[in-house]
Order: C-alpha cells, then structure tokens, then sequence
C-alpha cells in the first residue's frame, strides 16, 4: 500500500487551495443581493436586540432550590404579603434548564458544592446569580466553621449580593430589580 | 382498547435529592422499587454538616444563641430558649414570674408558626394543595409580624437573655395577640374543611407511612410524630417548665399512626396553643419587668458543672447535655428531634408507593439543617 506523506505541499497548502476554490467560484456564481431581504435583516439586529433585552429583563424564572434558613424567606417571597407575581419573578422553576436565575440561599458546605456546580452548569446561558443572605456571600455566623466555603462567589460567579441573617423577603425583590437594571445596562459590573 | 405494559422485573434504584427533594432541605435518598413499590430505602445525610456543636465551645454563652436559632428555622426561639435554659440551670439562677409567662406565651406563638408552616408544606409537598401553603403562610406572616412587633426581627429573635428576656413586651401586644388568636381560631376551621375534604389531601395521607406505636417507641420518636402513633408523651405535662403547670391544655394524640393522623395532631395542637396562649396572656402579673441580665456574664461561678435540659419543641423532644465551664461551655451535646425521627422515613416508606415518599417527608416534617447540625 502507497504511504500518504502529510508533510508534503499538498497538505501543508490544503485551506490556502480550498479558499482559492470558494474564490472562484463565487465570482461565477454570485447571489445576488436581496433588498428587501438586507433591509429587514439590518431592521431586526437594530430592533432585537432591545426586543431581546426587554423580554430577559422581564422574564426572570428562578431556580426552585433551597438550602437553608434563607429558603424560607425564599418561600415568602412568593406567599400573598409580598406577591412577587406583580413583578413576574414568581415562576419558581424546579428543572435548572428552564431557569435565569439561581438564588443561593444558605450556607454552601464542601459537600454541597459539586451539586450546585452541577445545576449551575445545567442552567441556559445566559445565566445568573443572587448570592442571598450573609452565608452565601461570605459564610455569615459559620465563618469559622471547618465544613464550610466562605461564600458561594468561590465557586460560581456571582451577580447581586444580598445582605442580611436571613434578609427581608423585600429584599430579595429589590435584588430581582437590581439584576434587572444590570441587564437593561444601568447599572455596570 | 390494546394497552402496552412494559414489565421491569429488575428492582430499579432510584436517586432522590440531594437538592432540594421537597421543601425541607437537603437530603438524599437512594430508593430500590420494584414496578412502583418501595423495597429499600437508604437515607444520606449530612450535607448541611456545618458543626455547631464545635462552634459552640469557642463561643461565649450568650454568642451561641444565633448559632443555636440557626439549627431549627421554623421554631428559632424555641432553640434559643433551650440553649439559655440550659445555662440558666448551669448557673442556678432563677426567673422572676413575669419573665415565665412571657416566654411561655413567645413559645407557644412559635409553635403556631411552625406548625402553620408544616401544614403549609405538607400541602406543598404532595402538590395541587398550593391554596393550602398559600393560606398558611400569610397566617404564619401575620403571627410573625406580632412576634416581630415583640422582639424587633421577623425570623431570628435573639430575644431570650440569661435570666429573663431582652426587652419587655411592648404596649398593646396582649391587644393585638388577642385579636390575632380570635383570627386563627376561625381559620383553623377553614383548613381543616378545606384539606378534610379534599379527596386528594385524602387519598394521599390517610394510611400512608404508618408507623405502629411500639416501633414509634422504639426508634425514640418524639413530638407530634409519636402523639400521631397513640403515645400521650409531652415533655409540658411529663416534665413541665415555666408555667405549663399552671395552665389548662390537653396533650392531643392519635392512634392511627399514619400520615393523616400527624397533619390531625398538628392541627389539635394549634387549638391548644392558642389556648395556652390566652390563658397565659391573662394570668400573667400586669407589673414587674421580664428583662433579664446583661450579655455577659461575669459574676456567678457554675453550680452544676453537667446539666441536663430538656424541652418540647415544635418537632419533638430536644435535649442539650452541657459541661459547663466559667464563661464558654466544655461540650453540649444536642439532641435534635429531627434526626431521631428522621431514623424512622425507611420504615415508614417500605412497602409504599414512590409518590408517597413526599408526602411522609411532609409528615415527618424535618428540618434538615436541625439534623445535619
């Protein structure tokens, strides 16, 4: 059997080769532009854009996951005294593939990590994270415990921080409005 | 009509949680069913192993008090009573009467927002009955606005001090806990209407996860779970503190054993609270002040070095064994009802369906972070 040299010219020079191919023949087949066509298409990237900016803003559907004391307040959040529903965010999710938005409410033990590595990388792009309560954001009362990460932004890339043992369920709607005005580009990184 | 059964005579595991598997925290669960049918069952904890027990010998006494709200989310101030109690006992000291009733009165106002909350997620749990969580949790809001309006935070009160409590109640509380007890006892009636008449409340509790009540026994179940398999065990009548002595309730107890039975206890349990709490509210002495001593404490020398303290809290009995030394404690040992009665899920769910290992869990009513510790 004939041996192949992968080294030679041949090779070596294959895309350049291919490119000159495409070249011509696109010369001789040339599509033509379409006006109509080109006039919609330039119409719909200007508008999309703000269309599709509009639509993330408005459809927040959070992740259904809890781990500890701040999942309670998370529950408030949705109960009638706050009715988070007005807003839209109360299409709590329990499958991470529908969902924007995964609120950490709890403390974030070494066991616990892959778990919500996992979800976190189950989730559609583009996604996001509240770190809710002072466990999340920097291990809070269990600070000096052994078992436990100092904040969930160690591990997953954190959007809004939200303070307090546990916060007010208020709070939580107002980091809702915060990730809002970030995605809406009023408020910067 | 040809309907195509498949038929897997391999019994098939089935991983359940560990996020979230229900509303009540991390737990996993590796189940072996056979068609629909639980053969085995295995319980993995400790995800949210956080060792308070560790971080309470490096705190001083009145520091530990958040870290000990923290075990038990639902009933905060029950723990937090626990833990100060059992200092109070290390040190000898005594509460003054007023003190007494105002934390019987806070305690039992807790046990009403637990249970409501339990209520609510039992409903959740099975699914459909989410009217039922809806209902529950603006009534647990509207107790916790009164007990906000009493401590100055909605969930972790920090409220109890060596000695008494923070601060005294404030002007109008009796008024307004009246008001909100003659609200609750008219709802109370409407859950059970609404739930008791739902065949699918029904269908999805009455004779599921029964556990008899020698078994109860013997795995040391306590709380309503235990009550619900026919054992009048309440450490307020066996045991009484404070001034349950004092006052005019039942231990409520069912004899079914099932799931049904633990919802029915719970219920009954909110009537006597309220009861409890009316009493309470009007035997308790209209003068002196409730105040106990400031943060540190300084002066007395430990009188009993080990100490036994032992409540009934929402969830069952829980119990704090502490070595005491001056200032910080050498080692307490909390048992937490929670993880005892967690022991009991693999017995109560052999033999059941798939679906119904929810609605136990909902039953059970754990609190995972009590359990893990």
């Amino acid at each position: 059997m004939e041996e192949i040299d992968y080294n030679s010219d041949k090779f070596i020079n294959a895309k350049a080769e291919m490119d000159k191919l495409v070249e011509e023949s696109l010369k001789t087949r040339a599509v033509r532009p379409n006006v109509l066509f080109g006039k919609l298409s330039e119409l719909t990237k200007a508008t999309s854009s703000k269309v599709i900016e509009w639509s993330r803003q408005n459809s927040l559907w959070p992740m259904q996951f809890g781990l500890a004391c701040c999942a309670i307040e998370l529950m408030d959040f949705g109960s009638p005294r706050i009715d988070a529903e007005r807003k839209g965010y109360l299409l709590f999710r329990g499958t991470p593939r529908q969902c924007d938005v995964m609120i950490v409410a709890g403390w974030v033990t070494k066991s616990v990590i892959p778990e919500i590595k996992r979800l976190y990388e189950q989730m559609a792009k583009p996604r996001y994270v509240i770190a809710y309560g002072e466990c999340a954001t920097c291990g809070g009362p269990w600070w000096e415990s052994y078992n436990i990460i100092r904040g969930i932004d160690q591990v997953l890339p954190v959007d809004v921080f939200v303070a307090g043992c546990p916060p007010r369920p208020e709070n939580l709607f107002g980091a809702l409005m915060k990730l809002q005005k970030k995605l809406g580009g009023e408020i910067e990184d | 009509m040809h309907l195509m059964r498949v038929v897997i005579d391999v019994p098939v595991r089935i991983n359940v949680g560990p996020i979230h598997p229900s509303t009540h925290g991390v737990l996993r669960l590796v189940v072996d069913v056979e068609g629909d049918k639980i053969e085995n069952m295995e319980a993995h904890i400790g995800f949210l192993h956080r060792g308070v027990e560790k971080l309470l010998e490096n705190r001083m006494y009145m520091q530990a008090c958040p870290h000990m709200e923290k075990l038990d989310y639902f009933a905060p101030m029950s723990y937090d009573e626990l833990y100060v109690a059992a200092v109070e006992q290390a040190y000898g000291i005594e509460l003054k009467e007023k003190a007494m009733y105002v934390r019987t009165i806070l305690l039992e106002l807790q046990r009403i927002a637990s249970h409501l909350a339990s209520i609510g997620f039992l409903c959740n749990d099975i699914g459909q009955l989410f009217t039922a969580f809806m209902w529950s949790f603006k009534d647990r809001d509207m107790v916790l606005k009164l007990l906000e309006a009493a401590t100055g935070t909605r969930m972790f009160y920090v409220n109890m001090r060596i000695g008494g409590l923070v601060r005294d109640l404030p002007p109008g509380f009796e008024d307004s806990a009246i008001e909100l007890l003659d609200y609750l006892s008219k709802r109370i009636p409407a859950y059970e209407k609404y739930l008791e008449k739902n065949p699918v409340f029904m269908e999805r509790n009455k004779g599921i996860g029964v556990i008899s009540r020698d078994e109860a026994k013997n795995l040391g179940i306590t709380g309503p779970v235990l009550r619900g398999s026919g054992v009048s065990y309440d450490i307020r009548k066996n045991k009484p503190y404070y001034v349950y002595e004092k006052l005019n309730f039942r231990i409520q107890v069912r004899n079914e054993g099932d799931n049904f039975a633990r919802y029915k206890v719970r219920m009954l349990e909110l009537r006597e609270s309220i009861r409890i709490v009316r009493e309470a509210l009007k035997k308790m002495p209209p003068e002196g002040s409730a105040v106990g001593m400031p943060i540190r404490l300084i002066g007395p020398p430990v009188k009993n070095k080990i100490t036994i303290t032992e409540r009934e809290l929402p969830r069952g009995e829980c119990m704090i064994y502490l070595v005491a030394d001056p200032q910080r404690p050498y080692r307490a040992y909390i048992r937490s009802a929670n993880f005892i009665n967690l022991s009991a899920i693999e017995e109560m769910c052999k033999g059941q369906r798939f679906a119904d290992i929810f609605s136990i869990i909902g039953g059970l009513d754990m609190v995972m972070a009590d359990v893990d510790k």
